[in-house]
């Protein structure tokens, strides 16, 4: 009963949709009456990844890792303290995001839209659903109401919901329904890039399955690119072709989603897979407990970031920052021991499978 | 703590006798709008030393269960129905009897039945020290002097690894992170040597390697003072990491029950098979398409008639599931369900013609 959605393979990997280059974002901290800058939160701190045409890239991390900064520095909600953005647009341009003025944003933005992740909260309660997804094209010059009346009745069949639902208000709908309606806003100027920042965490587990179908084959049908930003290593790798993982502000391993689960390279990445709670009762883990808590990245520790709670750490991880290098083909690691270490990834599942499906 | 207090209880294997039953709890909110039937009839049994995994969606009643054992259900809530006994081997007492407000209650509260919530943030009052909030709750349920409060809070907070308990006594909840917090609220909850620890998603607002943290502390604990847990959560993966039974709640009602082997290797009833088939694993194939639970989680208003689960069911019987009520029956070993897959209706259970709200 499930079919396999394959990556779109029109994939060019030469010509990136998205090259990010070195971006910075440092939130400056202000003490006492005259507000003077004391220090920098530096929330992102040299991120540089590409995100290809028609793929699902993943960011994942703890909070304060600095994972949504980068994904509302890529929207120019924030501006970036440092480092390029570069997109590709529609005409085959490429624009540096990070540095056009505001005022040209604009037409950038009809090419990169936000789900977000609270349904609840995102939705603007005194609004219908003709004007909530009509929005976006009445700003961007759909002035014929009928026009747009066909227009939003398109896009909520398109996300799975009534046409006639177009004169209820938010507040009708449960969270799956109200996520599809977001998902439906942010597609209504057909988006190149769609940022999905934890579009799934606050749902229920039965209705997260929907928004992730969902997700998948309207990536499919709409040739779309996602930059998805989650904590949830389990949806992580049901949706992402490639994964990015943050801690304290810099991508520390970045590679295939299969690779990077079965053969993590940075202790971090197995630590952290290590974590997930299986639904398995018979996989009770033998796992390992990071000890400690993640760095402020006000002041962060000297060299690599992660030697105060990492069991691997040699005198040079205390003192020289690690360099970013690609350790295999499209493996990208940040580890002083990268090359030596063999790290626990996520096992092949016990017996004959997933628990509950015997 | 040095040595683990008198009262702990064996095992279960050696004392079958259950810690804390509930049969047929009924707990409903009468807001101006209607009724809500928050939980509609909840069986089950908490044994000394074990874990019990309650676990459902929003709305499934969870929350208001722990609620309505601790006697904190909040107005319009209120018990119309059911027995919740504590049994702590030398005494049995009907918590549904004792006034919610009174001092037998309160005497419970806090000390025998202990409990944790999702938010440290706001459970714990602001405007106190971490300390005097945990002393506070150390001085209410025993007769020892302020310093013997304070130096047993000092230990506490050692004992569940906050570094510089010392310091820390003295510090407010603000200064602390979320994982220093849950720890935190974790000893508060030890304060009195609990016989039963009532965790409502006790790790949900956690990062996952501090999930992981506070699982293996609650694990620890337990083995040290033999308390048993009832671990309310929505993460099908915790519970199979912690408990020894699983109870699936879905709109007020247990749909399933059994050791947890069971729930998760032969599911029985078919809410259970589909909560288990739909949530990703970083074992399954990557990029297939999910197996969902049709429809949505229905409206409190709006409850179906007969099983509450029959509109989104896969084995949907007209004429059976929309007209009788099943009932929470053995199906194999000391695996239960309430499924008419596994039953035949009793006239009896037939539901009234007109839906009740």
């Amino acid at each position: 009963m499930s079919a396999h959605l394959p990556t779109p393979n029109g994939a060019r990997a030469d010509q990136p949709l998205l090259d990010v280059r070195h971006l910075k974002k440092y939130f400056p901290i202000q003490r006492g009456f005259l507000r003077r800058v004391v220090g920098h939160v530096r929330a992102v701190d040299d991120v540089s990844f590409q995100v290809r045409q028609g793929e699902t890239l993943s960011l994942v991390g703890e909070s304060g890792c600095g994972k949504t900064t980068t994904a509302r520095c890529i929207l120019r909600a924030l501006d970036p303290s440092a480092g390029e953005i570069l997109f590709r647009t529609e005409h085959g341009e490429v624009v540096d995001v990070a540095n056009v003025p505001r005022s040209r944003m604009r037409p950038l933005r009809r090419e990169m839209q936000m789900i977000f992740q609270d349904p609840f909260s995102s939705l603007n309660p005194r609004m219908t659903l003709l004007e909530i997804v009509g929005e976006p094209l009445l700003v961007n010059g759909v002035s014929s109401r009928a026009e747009r009346i066909e227009r939003v009745a398109q896009l909520l069949r398109l996300v799975g919901l009534r046409p006639e639902f177009m004169r209820r208000f938010p507040h009708a709908f449960s969270g799956g329904q109200r996520q599809r309606i977001g998902i439906a806003r942010a597609l209504a100027l057909e988006p190149r890039l769609v940022v999905a920042d934890e579009a799934v965490s606050a749902l229920d587990v039965s209705v997260q399955a929907q928004i992730l179908n969902l997700m998948l084959e309207l990536q499919q049908r709409l040739g779309l690119t996602y930059l998805f930003v989650a904590h949830d290593l389990s949806v992580v790798k049901h949706i992402s072709d490639r994964v990015a993982v943050m801690y304290v502000g810099q991508i520390v391993e970045l590679a295939e989603t299969s690779k990077l689960f079965a053969q993590p390279l940075h202790p971090y990445t197995s630590a952290l897979l290590s974590a997930i709670p299986e639904p398995d009762p018979r996989a009770r883990s033998r796992r390992v407990i990071l000890q400690g808590e993640v760095a402020n990245p006000a002041a962060p520790p000297s060299g690599c970031y992660f030697h105060p709670r990492c069991p691997y750490a040699v005198d040079a991880c205390r003192t020289l920052p690690p360099a970013w290098e690609e350790v295999q083909p499209g493996h990208f690691v940040r580890c002083h021991r990268a090359r030596e270490l063999t790290l626990p990834g996520v096992a092949a599942p016990p017996g004959n499978g997933k628990a509950g499906l015997n | 703590m040095s040595a683990p207090s008198p009262s702990v209880p064996q095992p279960s294997t050696l004392n079958p006798q259950p810690l804390l039953s509930v049969r047929d709890l009924k707990t409903y909110f009468f807001p101006e709008e209607g009724t809500v039937r928050a939980v509609d009839g909840a069986s089950f049994d908490v044994y000394p030393g074990e874990t019990l995994g309650i676990v459902g969606e929003s709305g499934c009643g969870k929350s208001v269960t722990a609620r309505s054992i601790l006697r904190i259900v909040e107005e319009p809530g209120k018990i119309v129905g059911g027995q919740i006994v504590l049994n702590d081997g030398s005494r049995r007492v009907e918590l549904t009897r004792l006034k919610a407000d009174g001092r037998e209650m309160r005497a419970i509260r806090g000390a025998t039945i202990s409990y944790i919530f999702q938010e440290p943030m706001t459970s714990f009052s602001p405007v106190h020290t971490i300390g005097n909030q945990i002393m506070e709750a150390i001085l209410f349920h025993r007769r020892v002097s302020k310093q013997e409060a304070r130096d047993r809070g000092v230990e506490l907070l050692r004992r569940v690894g906050v570094p510089r308990a010392e310091q820390r006594m003295d510090e407010y909840a603000f200064q602390l992170s979320g994982g220093l917090r849950q720890r935190a609220m974790i000893a508060m909850a030890l304060s009195c040597d609990p016989l039963l620890l009532i965790a409502d998603e006790p790790t949900t607002a956690l990062d996952v390697t501090t999930q992981a943290q506070i699982l293996d502390l609650l694990r620890e604990l337990q083995q040290q003072n033999g308390m048993a847990i009832m671990l309310i959560t929505h993460n099908l993966g915790v519970v199979a990491e912690m408990a020894n039974d699983v109870v699936v709640m879905y709109l007020g009602r247990v749909v399933e029950e059994g050791p947890v082997d069971d729930i998760f290797y032969k599911p029985k009833h078919p809410y259970t098979q589909a909560l288990l088939k739909s949530i990703p694993s970083v074992h399954s194939t990557p990029r297939v398409v999910l197996p969902t639970i049709s429809g949505s989680i229905p409206h409190p208003y709006n409850r179906p008639r007969g099983c509450p689960f029959h509109p989104r069911c896969p084995s949907f019987m007209p004429g059976t599931c929309d007209a009788y009520e099943p009932v929470l029956m053995t199906v194999e070993g000391s695996q239960k369900a309430s499924c008419f897959l596994y039953q035949t209706p009793a006239p009896d259970h037939a539901v009234a013609p007109v839906a009740t709200r």
